[in-house]
């Protein structure tokens, strides 16, 4: 009876370990405790007034819900890849610069300080989307016809990206005067919550409704388990591959929209710097496995707010901006090892043999 | 000679592929050399000169290192893109060294050859015995090297240790190469000591690949993991031994960086690894493994180089330019790659 | 496979001895071409300029590619070091090998330039330096410098808030001043942190925190936003260009606080450098900035007048200060005195319209 019951217990816990999104949650309840024991401060979160005299609320929590949204935008797109090619794109940042570029450029005209804007703001946004579909579609072709692995395949933008986006704007340091460009990555006057979660939440919703609704989700899974098998099924892995990447495409485009909108103005050398590390970094923490194939995506926009989450602990405790990827790094190879399927293997050797010596006791 | 073509017959797989490296290690010393033709017919003036090449050495001994240590990874089918942030990391720890902690030359070097003895240990391991992506692994692996040069010291400063000041300006003049300057006063040629090692660390590498057994085994391994497996071959080990040695030069490369420079700074080495990876691969070092050669990196190396030092005295004034350039040369021969890997598997399937 | 390897190897080996020899020869054939050249035709200068990180920046070379046009008689050679000072020092390599007349080198740091200075001086190639200094054994290395006193400027802005002050009668132990700073090493950013900090010594200033924001926007609008987590007193920023005062407005207002004057009152007073960006200049206008210590960055007509005079075989002074200014909202401070010599305050505002009163 005893041991039916241990046994019982065991297979629940090891249900909930084994589920995909125990991962970031577990990683979130860890923070929010850490966080909570070492200074409930972090949680305050007041509401102010901003200059324009619209409410505005603000606290690390409202930081985290701004920043981690453009990440999970960015997750979102970075989920299909990973799933469809195996691999991750590094050139996210530098297709962010771009795609923000743009968006100046369209806005701006051939003139850097414009009194009024030159185009409307959805003209710039789709224009930017275009262009960055077609970088992705540059990327995935490389990946997916050229047969090239996609960090070594996107290299080739993160090197030049950022010299493309000073380009587009004759490296001048466009500025947008209108207000309104700003609510896209600040406030929408007389809503208080950032701008950024609503946008993150459509793109969710969009992506849901786009898995619910087609095989997108079996089709880049299938490529990603076996590309030979899937094409014999009659899919064709290449355009997959390469749809995923101009998904991504989209995704950068809102992404850096936002950062644009943000600053309305743009540094290219600094924009969305390192951002494809935390990317990839939600993509993992999601339990997503980095070689392809099976993902879920609730994980991995979970795991895009936890890496918020993390930043700004670090940052309150003033960790300097630069020396925040240390810290990051240890986190990626702690997740990484635990989840490399050698350790799993002798973990889960290891629980078992502790699982009967423990029944054996019980019994 | 006899011997070398029985070794490589008795290795089939590594014979075949003799033949990619060659066509494109023949391609890249063509490119560099149509190149630089090139520039001296259009830009005569500076290119003639012995010292334009030299200084193109001076400023890239440390790259040539790091490139060489990323070609034994890559020919192993691995990658490791720490080598710039280990660069820089070495950079800063020798500086901090040298000029705080009142350090001689001699601890910095151990300094940098620990840091990337160190790198390599943990990077190995995790590659080749946890069996994690190597790609992930030095992602991490740069990011931690990165923020740790920021934690050592968040500023940049020149050393000004004297014995080292001396070290950095020690030049070799090369006997009978140099020019007359405006004055009319002779100006001999030179390299740095950084070029010295780097030459060094060419010919040890292309020794190593090309007539020892852990050589050959790089090849087998990068060229296929079962087969490897079969002739007996302790992949595991090799992996590791490539990884490690990588770092290892990443190590040294770093502390010839600093020589170069003289200074630590966070940003120091910035896309180091991106231009180790591209001169690999310009130099004919297949993404895949099992295909590279030495020399080819050391000739990628240069064929960056010289594009970027065109770039520059063509006016093409806007700092830009070099990144475009660089990426599109990256592009067309990852291209080639292709199209060359694709044809052989058509061969191969007749 | 062993023969058609060993033609390439040949190749090669005849590729780099013709490469060699050709190396050989040059001086003779150069120096010739060279003779023939350089009457005829127009003075080539090497500009070596640290990045674009700023609006001043962008100014700075705006103005020198203005002023050594082809029209004026010059070939200008443009590198951006993009931040690095191996970059920079790999330009002046560059620069010498293809013998340009004059270098100009806008450094990114103080220290470390002798040695490539030294080979410019044994290329017997001029070198005049712009902006920031270089700090060098021998002054024979360089022949000019051209650039902004910035401990000056700092103790120009210093000054102008203690005026300010006492005219408001506000005690100075209620001023609570963060700094963000400029890149560290950068000759403006030491002269400026210094003239801050020697100020607040002597006039008990309470100088919270002094931060490095890399003269940028992005960083500055980073930097402000964690101070003003961290203090809730903050009522000067004295930051030291305009790109980093834009983004500390940004965090201020982000952050649900004003900026303005009334600094008893919770507002928070911003002072900045350079007035060169135009967004800057109407923060002025509008009240946000109070007071900017010009930094005149239009070197351009200078460096030419340098150049000019060393043609014609003359000898200029080893230090160019530029004069400057200071722009601020309202004309409380007249003007500023330091070291005994008095500098003139501009007053920037709405001309007419409605803030005019």
């Amino acid at each position: 009876m005893s041991m039916q019951k241990a046994n019982n217990k065991s297979g629940f816990f090891a249900n909930l370990v084994r589920k995909q999104i125990f991962i970031p949650i577990a990683a979130l309840l860890l923070l929010a405790i850490f966080n909570l024991i070492a200074d409930p401060s972090f949680y305050k979160i007041t509401l102010g007034y901003n200059s324009a005299g619209d409410p505005v609320l603000s606290g690390y929590l409202m930081t985290i819900l701004d920043y981690g949204s453009e990440l999970a935008i960015l997750a979102i797109g970075m989920t299909f890849v990973t799933a469809a090619s195996g691999g991750q794109d590094i050139s996210v940042g530098a297709t962010m610069a771009i795609a923000g570029s743009v968006v100046l450029r369209v806005l701006c005209g051939t003139n850097s300080r414009p009194e009024t804007l030159q185009a409307p703001i959805i003209v710039a946004f789709l224009v930017a989307c275009v262009v960055s579909m077609l970088f992705g579609a540059f990327n995935g072709a490389l990946v997916a016809y050229f047969r090239i692995q996609p960090m070594v395949a996107t290299l080739i933008l993160f090197t030049a990206g950022r010299s493309i986006a000073a380009w587009i704007n004759n490296n001048e340091l466009p500025i947008v005067s209108e207000p309104s460009f700003g609510y896209y990555g600040g406030f929408i006057p007389g809503i208080p919550i950032p701008t950024p979660f609503f946008i993150a939440l459509a793109c969710v919703v969009v992506i849901g409704i786009v898995l619910k609704v087609t095989t997108l989700r079996l089709y880049i899974q299938s490529v990603g388990i076996n590309e030979s098998s899937s094409r014999l099924n009659g899919l064709n892995p290449e355009m997959i591959k390469l749809l995923s990447f101009v998904i991504l495409g989209v995704c950068v485009a809102v992404a850096g929209f936002i950062k644009v909108s943000r600053l309305s103005s743009i540094n290219y050398s600094v924009i969305a710097k390192d951002i494809e590390m935390d990317a990839i970094l939600a993509v993992a923490l999601g339990g997503n496995s980095l070689g392809g194939g099976k993902f879920n995506m609730t994980a991995s926009i979970l795991g895009a707010y936890v890496i918020q989450f993390l930043t700004t602990t670090l940052y309150k405790f003033n960790v300097q901006s630069d020396a925040l990827p240390a810290y990051k790094a240890v986190v990626v190879i702690a997740l990484v090892v635990l989840s490399a399927p050698v350790v799993r293997d002798s973990l889960s050797r290891w629980w078992k043999q502790l699982r009967k010596s423990g029944a054996k006791e019980v019994a | 000679m006899a011997n070398k073509t029985s070794a490589g017959s008795s290795l089939g797989a590594k014979f075949k592929n003799m033949t990619d490296t060659n066509l494109l290690l023949t391609i890249t010393i063509v490119v560099f050399f149509v190149m630089y033709i090139g520039a001296i017919v259009f830009q005569g003036k500076g290119f003639l000169k012995p010292q334009t090449f030299m200084n193109i050495l001076n400023a890239n001994a440390a790259l040539i290192i790091t490139a060489c240590g990323m070609s034994l990874v890559m020919i192993t089918g691995g990658i490791d893109i720490s080598v710039g942030g280990v660069a820089a990391l070495v950079s800063m720890c020798c500086a901090v060294y040298l000029d705080f902690k009142g350090g001689n030359v001699f601890g910095a070097i151990l300094i940098a050859v620990g840091i990337g003895i160190a790198f390599g240990l943990v990077q190995g391991f995790l590659v080749a015995y946890l069996e994690i992506q190597p790609f992930i692994v030095s992602l991490a692996g740069m990011f931690f090297a990165r923020g740790m040069t920021t934690i050592v010291n968040t500023n940049p400063f020149n050393v000004e240790n004297e014995a080292f000041v001396a070290l950095k300006d020690t030049r070799i003049r090369i006997p009978g190469l140099g020019s007359v300057n405006k004055l009319g006063k002779y100006v001999p040629a030179y390299i740095e000591i950084g070029v010295v090692v780097a030459l060094l660390v060419v010919l040890i590498l292309f020794c190593l690949l090309r007539w020892t057994k852990m050589g050959r085994a790089f090849y087998a391994v990068g060229g296929n993991n079962q087969s490897a497996l079969m002739l007996g071959i302790n992949v595991k080990r090799t992996k590791f031994a490539s990884h490690m040695l990588c770092s290892f030069l990443a190590g040294i490369g770093g502390f010839v960086y600093f020589l170069h420079v003289g200074s630590g700074s966070a940003s120091h080495a910035s896309g180091m690894e991106m231009n180790a990876i591209a001169s690999s691969i310009i130099g004919g070092t297949m993404l895949t493994g099992g295909v590279g050669n030495i020399i080819g990196s050391f000739f990628g190396v240069l064929s960056l180089s010289t594009i970027q030092n065109i770039v520059s005295s063509a006016g093409l004034d806007e700092a830009w330019w070099t990144g475009i350039t660089v990426a599109a040369m990256l592009c067309l021969f990852l291209v080639i790659q292709s199209v060359i890997m694709a044809r052989k598997k058509r061969a191969l399937n007749k | 496979m062993m023969a058609r390897k060993k033609f390439w190897v040949a190749v090669v080996v005849i590729i780099l001895c013709i490469f060699i020899f050709l190396g050989r020869e040059s001086p003779q054939t150069a120096d010739k071409e060279e003779e023939e050249t350089v009457t005829e035709e127009s003075i080539v200068v090497g500009f070596s300029q640290l990045g674009a990180e700023s609006d001043w920046r962008s100014a700075n070379s705006e103005s020198m590619r203005a002023t050594f046009t082809e029209e004026n008689g010059y070939k200008l050679i443009f590198e951006d070091g993009q931040q690095k000072q191996a970059n920079q020092i790999m330009a002046i390599r560059t620069f010498i090998q293809q013998e340009v007349d004059y270098i100009v080198l806008a450094p990114v740091t103080e220290t470390g330039w002798d040695t490539v200075l030294q080979e410019a001086k044994d290329a017997g190639i001029p070198v005049i330096i712009v902006d920031r200094m270089v700090n060098v054994s021998d002054e024979s290395l360089f022949v000019c410098w051209v650039g902004s006193d910035f401990e000056l400027e700092g103790r120009r802005a210093a000054e102008w808030l203690n005026q300010y002050t006492q005219i408001h009668d506000i005690p100075p132990e209620e001023i609570n001043i963060v700094n963000i700073q400029g890149t560290i090493g950068a000759s403006a950013q030491i002269g400026r942190t210094k003239g801050l900090a020697d100020a607040s010594r002597s006039n008990g200033w309470n100088l919270l925190e002094a931060v490095p924001g890399d003269f940028t926007r992005a960083k500055g609008r980073e930097v402000m936003e964690s101070l003003l987590k961290k203090y809730n007193n903050i009522n000067v920023v004295y930051c030291e260009n305009d790109n980093e005062a834009l983004g500390a407005i940004d965090a201020i207002e982000t952050a649900g606080k004003r900026v303005g004057s009334h600094i008893t009152h919770g507002e928070i007073m911003v002072i900045s450098f350079d007035g060169v960006n135009q967004e800057a200049m109407q923060h002025v206008k509008d009240g946000k900035i109070r007071c900017i210590a010009e930094c005149n960055p239009l070197h351009g007509p200078r460096v030419r007048t340098i150049i000019e005079m060393l043609e014609e075989g003359g000898v200029p002074d080893k230090f160019y200060y530029v004069e400057e200014g200071m722009y601020t909202h309202d004309d409380t401070v007249k003007s500023v005195t330091v070291d005994g010599k008095v500098y003139p305050v501009t007053v920037v505002r709405h001309v007419g319209g409605e803030n005019f009163h």
